[in-house]
């Protein structure tokens, strides 16, 4: 039963090792960036994702061919965006999504190429670490216990009948 | 006869274990990084590859509790007694965590934290029967006793739990139509696969951890057996005279 | 002993000790009322929300005060080691289990029968057409929580915290019965036709059968020792 520590440690480094990947996929991938960021220091090469608010008013061009320019506001910050891509089914004036592009610099405008939903990763989040940690506490609790209970057993003497005052065997 | 299967399936849970672990690994790693979004529901989609088979698994745990009762007061056999008990305290927490897992989904999805409906209030129902299932276990002084009177209960329990089901959906869609509905999208593969998955390496991990919990219940009696404090009536009346 | 008569027995032995004492039926009585109090007060309640809210509150008056005389008709055959007699009484434990829950049934209803008035008076309700049905669903509630009730008051006498562990207990696996006696209850007092409820009744019923036969085949299990 010394294995069980191993097992565990190997346990462990599985999931953190699992829990660094979707960090690392999250980043790349999945986060988005704040519009002032994205204003102040806007990286050059690589496609961003933000998250704002369609304003209302804005929106123009074919919107079923995939094609519109209009104005993304996050809060204060606002940016003139425009989109050519998939159709747009389910775009309106202040609708909150995500957009995926590039920010051109010189003539600053944001060339969106995709959208897609906003995020929650809060939720997915909490919802993966309560089960995992909840298990896996319970099911290693339960594993120390049988290797304790074992190492107990064996040490237990066997039930004698304790003499009472008289000296009498129950 | 079922002494020796549990005994025979306590030998190979090494097996169980190791099995949920890998199922459940790849299940997430699945589940997390290598599936694609929903098309509606977005990321949020990757909260049911937890949610559902905690659901499945707890239903699977209480006709594990329900079978197992049955057949502890035909044959009064206290491994299978032991059985119903790990059973029983697993199944709360597999009830419990798919309720918190359903209500974090639930906030982003149907933008409240709990709403009435059918299925969360069935689960709900399950968690209080287990809870006075196990709140009964530690109020009875004599462990026989004991487990013939939480025997009758998750009997009682398990035979009620379809007409609460029932009952409930009826209840619901009288007050207000069916708004919601997770299984109205049509499964894609996408989605099977971790679900699959995760489902088989939560019912194998159940089995696991009622094999551990079980070992654990049993080797507590025999403690208690080997120190002299083994304090069952039947006990007591067979040794003093 | 005769199955039939052992029934008839318990249910005689049950009656006259009540009678004697009087004790279940002025407390199941007096609680109510306290509870109908506690309702009108927690809510201030005009004509309309009264027609809204009186079906739950009817059932959860009648539902407490129901739990309360289960929980009599075992705690009361602790006294002088009733509860061994009736263990090792040559009789079969179904009928034992039969003749309390006739008694318990006998008692709920009762009580429910003269309660009912208090309500129509208290909150102003027009009951007169509804009369029979609710004659029915009141019948056949009381007999489901009844049958169920009979089998944990007995499995909870012999415990710890045996006052809180009934209703811990009984209530979750009431729900059934809760909900289709409030829904039916509601539809015969708003008038509606007897098509539209007559589902709840059917639940109502089937949970009857079903639990009057599972109890009444558990209950051994609980007496023997």
């Amino acid at each position: 039963m010394t294995g069980l520590y191993t097992r565990w440690a190997l346990i462990l480094g599985a999931t953190l090792l699992l829990a660094i990947l979707t960090y690392q996929h999250y980043q790349q991938h999945l986060s988005t960036l704040s519009m002032g960021t994205l204003l102040s220091s806007p990286p050059v090469t690589q496609p961003v994702r933000i998250q704002g608010m369609v304003k209302s008013g804005t929106l123009q061009g074919d919107v079923e061919q995939g094609q519109a320019t209009f104005e993304f506001v996050d809060g204060a910050a606002s940016l003139a965006v425009e989109y050519q891509g998939p159709p747009l089914e389910n775009i309106r004036e202040l609708k909150t999504l995500v957009l995926i592009g590039r920010w051109d610099n010189q003539a600053q405008i944001f060339r969106a190429r995709d959208t897609a939903l906003i995020n929650n990763f809060g939720f997915v989040a909490a919802a993966y670490l309560i089960s995992v940690l909840a298990l896996g506490w319970m099911v290693f609790a339960m594993s120390q216990r049988v290797m304790v209970l074992f190492k107990e057993i064996k040490e237990s003497k066997l039930y004698e009948p304790e003499a009472d005052s008289l000296g009498h065997k129950e | 006869m079922i002494n020796r299967i549990i005994r025979q399936i306590q030998r190979y849970k090494g097996w169980f274990g190791g099995g949920a672990a890998l199922c459940i690994f790849l299940g997430l790693y699945i589940g997390l990084l290598a599936s694609p979004p929903d098309y509606y529901q977005g990321e949020l989609v990757r909260i049911m590859y937890v949610h559902v088979p905690l659901a499945h698994t707890s239903t699977l745990a209480y006709s594990v509790l329900f079978f197992g009762s049955i057949w502890y007061l035909w044959k009064r056999d206290p491994l299978v007694d032991n059985m119903c008990q790990a059973s029983a305290s697993i199944c709360a927490l597999f009830t419990s965590l798919a309720l918190i897992t359903g209500s974090i989904w639930a906030k982003p999805t149907w933008n409240t934290w709990w709403t009435w409906d059918p299925r969360l209030v069935s689960f709900t129902v399950l968690l209080l029967i287990l809870g006075g299932y196990i709140m009964l276990r530690r109020l009875v002084d004599d462990p026989v006793q004991g487990g013939r009177y939480a025997a009758i209960l998750a009997i009682v329990g398990g035979i009620d739990l379809p007409i609460i089901k029932f009952s409930v959906e009826w209840w619901r869609t009288l007050h207000q139509p069916m708004s919601f509905s997770t299984r109205g999208v049509s499964i894609s593969e996408d989605i099977l696969v971790p679900l699959t998955l995760m489902s088989i390496g939560c019912w194998l991990l159940f089995a696991y951890m009622v094999m551990v919990r079980t070992q654990i219940l049993y080797l507590t009696d025999l403690l208690h057996a080997k120190k002299g404090r083994f304090l069952s009536q039947t006990h007591f009346s067979q040794t003093t005279p | 002993m005769p199955f039939f008569k052992t029934i008839r027995w318990v249910v005689w032995k049950d009656l006259i000790s009540e009678w004697r004492t009087r004790e279940t039926m002025s407390s199941m009585l007096f609680f109510a009322l306290i509870v109908i109090l506690v309702f009108s007060f927690s809510f201030s309640m005009d004509q309309d929300a009264a027609r809204q809210l009186i079906a739950g509150i009817i059932w959860v008056a009648f539902t407490f005060t129901g739990i309360i005389g289960l929980g009599k008709s075992f705690t009361s055959e602790l006294q002088n080691d009733c509860l061994e007699s009736l263990q090792m009484c040559p009789a079969p434990k179904g009928a034992i289990y039969l003749g309390k829950v006739a008694a318990n049934f006998l008692f709920m209803l009762s009580v429910e029968i003269l309660l009912f008035p208090l309500f129509v008076l208290f909150f102003n309700l027009d009951v007169i057409e509804a009369v029979g049905t609710l004659l029915i669903i009141f019948f056949l509630a009381t007999l489901g929580l009844s049958s169920v009730g009979t089998l944990f008051s007995a499995l909870t006498v012999q415990i710890r915290a045996r006052e809180v562990m009934l209703p811990v207990l009984l209530l979750p696996l009431a729900v059934p019965v809760m909900i289709a006696a409030v829904e039916a209850t509601r539809g015969a007092l708003s008038g509606d036709p007897f098509s539209f409820y007559s589902q709840w009744i059917q639940l109502l019923i089937i949970f009857d059968i079903i639990f009057t036969v599972v109890s009444f085949w558990l209950f051994e299990f609980i007496l023997d020792s």
